[in-house]
């Protein structure tokens, strides 16, 4: 949730100025009085680096082939584990023979679970580490295992029915232990958000909309599976790792092995997608790393365990599916009276699966809002966080809602959604976006384009604009730390062990050390990835920029102020009179009197100098949350049920962003992941044998480039003031609207409403048939 | 029962077998890994390779690489395990994605779906013969520039089916584009930077005087 604590030891105040630079607002700031000077609006025209567009910097290893991924890794003497996962989604385990396995030649270590319990298909059952790839799969095959099959149920509209098979005794089930239960259900849980008395403001409603609406189960299917290598030299294991969270790695594997932290090293350099499905040591629905670690130690060699594409659909996460009920009161003139949002969401054998952020945080002006929230268990895979977990579902639902009141009211959904917005930031959002998409083409009455100005329609084709808002939070991570190393001979390293997930995280951190130390942001080295170095956060929440960018600036500040210590007595000037820039040290009042870095380095006493600082703590922020909302155009086949996406707009505050190029790649991305969401997206399991259908990347449709849109990314900055670089975390926030942003746009076109994902032919046509008949 | 595959290192200089040892060694369980042997060996050599590893005269990147393995190793294998060019990379194993693309003489191949004993006798050019960290190919470069890339996986199999494309088609439009790329997926969602990149490749291309028609170029 958001944090807009104020530290409790004394402070030192700030006067900041933070909102949109057209309409600065001053603030009154209370950072740590370890901290600095927070970079806020004014700093922005003096930035030699921060807020340019940059290439990152990785780029060339990765279109090379040379950059390095745990997937990449070989080492003298390495095997080849491999996983067995359970074959039958509810069952007891009778017996694992894996006689035949050790048997055959190549085959050097054999692990099997010490569980009883199997509760979804993909479950980790046994592993081989062998002397290549096709040998262990050869022994996976020769691993016999005996269950005694139980009922099982497998899709959670199924699961809530009062006779379906229980996947958990009541007293075993993980979540919720405060909750009630029934059956397979566990609620309903209150939102942290509920206010006012919905009652009240449904009796004082003039027009109300009720409408279920449903999401099914995502993948994460990051390209680079999970896996690990593992290798012992005596008590120390070193681990490569493919993961968001190198330190939870380092702590959960040296946990279950009973093992000190000092003896286990992990580490990642180059990281091949995750989405929130690795943060944990393995997985939520595997132990793979530890395994690995297992097989390495009997075995006497390193174990390379990748799993393949198949186990990565099954046991290492997914996002939960969800059924919503949106109940909306409102006046004539769209004054939302109160809002009802009840959700029902099935983690598999996990709990979580709540959605209800959205609808707590959106259209905050509507005084009466209550959400009850039940997670369902099914005998699937356990999910994992998701891009924004719960929030694409529920903004689905919601928004959804609000555009089929908006159609009720005879209202355009844009103005219903002014006139409940609460927040100045995507108030100042709405038009900016509403420019670059054309809102005003829409069709002025849903399926009709003689009322809109979007052209003709092309035979069966017809087109429509959507929108839909999205929220997301300020999240933190104070156990962020950074090392500056400044070398006699001026060289600069940058150290610090926090991962770098693909998100352009390195070319920021290099940008903000070399803006405060007034040097090119490649003439800094940065060191990352290994736990070696000093801890940094898990990239989940969107917390790995601002919560490491404001240590990075801090430690560079601190030995940028040693350096001005030593330059001082050869400028004849007192070290706070001076400023740095372009390599070089100067007299702030008079830029002529000026000394090289490398200069001043050469003057250190010893051959380094070093600084290593934690994060300060994050104070007061401008605003709680971080606003975004989208615009899509599309095109519907209406005799086959065709959606094409063809144009959407993604605007969205992002603080400050340090280096704006790969700040809008996360944004287009998501946006895109989002559309395939709404449109493909869909693991389906077998309801005669409880296994997936599609478990690979041909029946589990992504969007390709053949079904690709003109796709734009609009920043609206925020100076943030939640910490002292005022950046914000931007991966997770844009794929909040971007699925009702396109089912709106469907309606638009059509006046069709589909209220089940993912939108593919067969729903589209029957919302096309239940549109006629009304 | 499964047939026992033999240490990597046993039939080390075995190229061929006959077919009467081979069945006298693997039992007829087997068959299913023998495989008919391509190009220039089927001339040279007698047709059924195997069970045990065998030699492997790949060409790579213009050279000449000997590989040991057995011969129902993909391709994909053989350059990432034993060549260490991890360039190309394993995402489906089933030619769903396009992580795998390697160009064999020229055209582009999902290279988790060959042999690599059916490579011998043909150029294999992997995204490692296309262009180095310091002197990227302009496809490559144009990559970096507009950042059509965030977590790399899918990176090596655009940048080697976009070089095919552009082979082939030096000034591709949109359309041209998205069939070119269209058996590769990211799910980071580069795409819309990747065409980008691809177009603007184009317009570096030294081949692409204004006076030439693409025809002409072809």
């Amino acid at each position: 949730m958001p944090q807009e604590q104020k530290p409790a030891e004394p402070t030192s105040t700030f006067q900041a100025k933070a909102g949109l630079p057209a309409s600065p607002q001053p603030l009154e700031v209370h950072p740590a009085t370890t901290d600095i000077k927070p970079w806020d609006l004014d700093n922005v025209a003096g930035f030699e680096h921060v807020g340019k567009p940059r290439p990152r910097i990785e780029g060339p290893l990765k279109v090379t082939g040379k950059a390095k991924y745990t997937f990449d890794i070989k080492l003298p003497g390495m095997l080849y584990g491999r996983m067995i996962g359970a074959a039958v989604p509810a069952a007891e385990i009778l017996s694992i023979d894996t006689s035949q396995a050790e048997a055959l030649a190549g085959v050097k270590a054999v692990w099997t679970t010490d569980s009883r319990v199997v509760r979804f298909a993909g479950q980790d059952v046994a592993a081989v580490a062998a002397v290549s790839p096709d040998v262990a799969r050869d022994a996976a095959r020769l691993v016999k295992v005996s269950y005694k099959e139980r009922p099982f149920t497998h899709e959670l509209r199924e699961a809530m029915k009062p006779d379906a098979p229980r996947v958990f005794n009541l007293d075993r089930m993980p979540s919720g232990r405060d909750l009630g239960r029934n059956g397979n259900l566990a609620g309903p849980r209150p939102s942290r958000s509920n206010r006012g008395d919905v009652e009240k403001g449904f009796a004082e409603a003039e027009v109300v909309h009720e409408g279920t609406y449903y999401c099914p189960v995502h993948t994460h299917s990051p390209l680079e599976t999970h896996g690990v290598v593992a290798s012992w030299e005596g008590e120390q294991l070193t681990i490569y790792a493919s993961t968001q969270a190198l330190f939870a790695v380092r702590e959960g594997v040296s946990e279950a092995l009973g093992i000190d932290r000092k003896n286990v090293r992990v580490i990642c350099d180059h990281m091949g997608g995750g989405f929130g499905s690795k943060l944990g040591p393995s997985a939520t629905g595997s132990a793979f790393s530890v395994v690995a670690c297992r097989l390495a130690k009997q075995a006497g060699a390193p174990v390379k365990l990748m799993l393949d594409r198949h186990q990565e659909h099954l046991c290492t996460g997914n996002a939960p599916s969800a059924l919503m009920k949106v109940k909306l009161g409102a006046k004539k003139d769209g004054t939302l009276t109160a809002a009802l949002y009840q959700s029902w969401g099935s983690a598999g054998v996990a709990g979580g699966a709540g959605t209800s952020g959205p609808a707590g945080a959106l259209h905050g002006k509507n005084p009466n809002f209550k959400a009850e929230e039940w997670d369902v268990f099914t005998n699937a895979g356990p999910s994992a966080p998701l891009r924004a977990p719960g929030h694409s579902q529920g903004a689905f639902g919601l928004e959804s809602a609000i555009d089929e009141l908006a159609e009720k009211l005879g209202i355009d959904p844009l103005e219903l959604r002014k006139k409940n917005e609460a927040s100045p930031v995507r108030m100042a959002q709405y038009d900016v976006g509403a420019k670059a998409i054309g809102w005003e083409r829409r069709n002025r009455k849903a399926g009709d384009m003689a009322t809109g100005r979007l052209g003709a329609a092309l035979g069966p084709r017809k087109r429509g604009l959507g929108m839909a808002n999205g929220n997301w939070y300020v999240f933190a991570s104070e156990n962020s730390n950074a090392q500056v190393r400044v070398h006699r001979d001026g060289s600069v390293e940058l150290i610090t062990g926090c991962q770098d997930i693909g998100t352009g995280y390195r070319t920021a951190m290099m940008v903000v050390a070399a803006e405060e130390l007034g040097i090119e942001p490649g003439d800094v080295a940065l060191r990352l990835g290994d736990t070696q170095f000093p801890e940094g956060p898990g990239s989940g929440g969107s917390v790995t920029t601002n919560s490491m960018a404001p240590v990075v600036r801090l430690a560079a500040n601190q030995a940028r102020g040693k350096l001005f210590e030593l330059a001082a007595p050869l400028l004849g000037a007192k070290p706070e009179e001076l400023d740095a820039a372009h390599g070089k040290i100067f007299l702030a009042s008079d830029k002529t009197k000026v000394v090289g870095f490398k200069q001043a380095a050469a003057k250190m006493s010893g051959e380094s100098i070093e600084v290593l600082v934690k994060r300060p703590k994050q104070y007061e922020t401008f605003r709680g949350d971080i606003a975004g909302t989208q615009f899509a155009e599309v095109e519907v086949d209406v005799e086959t049920g065709v959606v094409r996406v063809v144009k959407m707009v993604s605007v969205n505050d992002c603080g400050l962003p340090v280096n704006p190029l790969t700040t809008q790649s996360q944004v287009l991305g998501a946006m895109i992941q989002g559309a395939s969401w709404a449109l493909f997206e869909n693991r389906v399991l077998d309801r005669n044998v409880g296994t997936m259908v599609n478990p690979n990347l041909e029946m589990y449709k992504i969007l390709a480039p053949a079904d690709m849109f003109e796709a734009e990314s609009i920043l609206t900055p925020v100076a943030n003031m939640g910490n002292n670089t005022s950046t914000a975390g931007i991966g997770e926030p844009p794929i909040v609207p971007t699925l009702a942003a396109v089912a709106n746009a469907v309606f638009n076109a059509t006046s069709a409403r589909v209220r089940e994902l993912p939108m593919t032919p067969d729903r589209v046509l029957q919302a096309l048939s239940e549109a006629r008949r009304a | 029962m499964a047939r026992r595959p033999p240490p990597p290192d046993e039939g080390r200089e075995q190229t061929s077998f006959s077919r009467r040892s081979f069945l006298k060694s693997a039992g007829v369980s087997a068959a299913a890994t023998t495989i008919v042997g391509a190009g220039e060996r089927a001339e040279a050599a007698p047709a059924v390779l195997g069970p045990n590893a065998v030699t492997l005269n790949l060409r790579v990147n213009g050279a000449v690489r000997p590989v040991t393995v057995e011969p129902r190793v993909t391709l994909l294998d053989a350059l990432r395990n034993e060549l260490d060019l991890t360039g190309a990379k394993p995402v489906c194993e089933r030619g769903g994605c396009g992580a795998c693309t390697v160009l064999l003489d020229g055209a582009p191949i999902a290279s988790c779906l060959l042999l690599a004993a059916d490579a011998e006798g043909h150029e294999v050019t992997t995204v490692e013969g296309i262009g180095t960290p310091e002197k990227m190919s302009p496809l490559q470069a144009a990559f970096v520039e507009k950042d059509a890339l965030q977590c790399g996986f899918c990176t090596p199999g655009f940048v080697v089916a976009g070089t095919a494309l552009l082979a082939k088609t030096p000034r591709p439009t949109l359309d041209q584009i998205k069939a070119g790329l269209a058996g590769n997926i990211c799910r980071c969602g580069t795409y819309g930077r990747i065409f980008e990149a691809v177009q603007a490749a184009a317009a570096t291309r030294p081949s692409q005087a204004p006076s030439q028609t693409p025809s002409q170029r072809r």
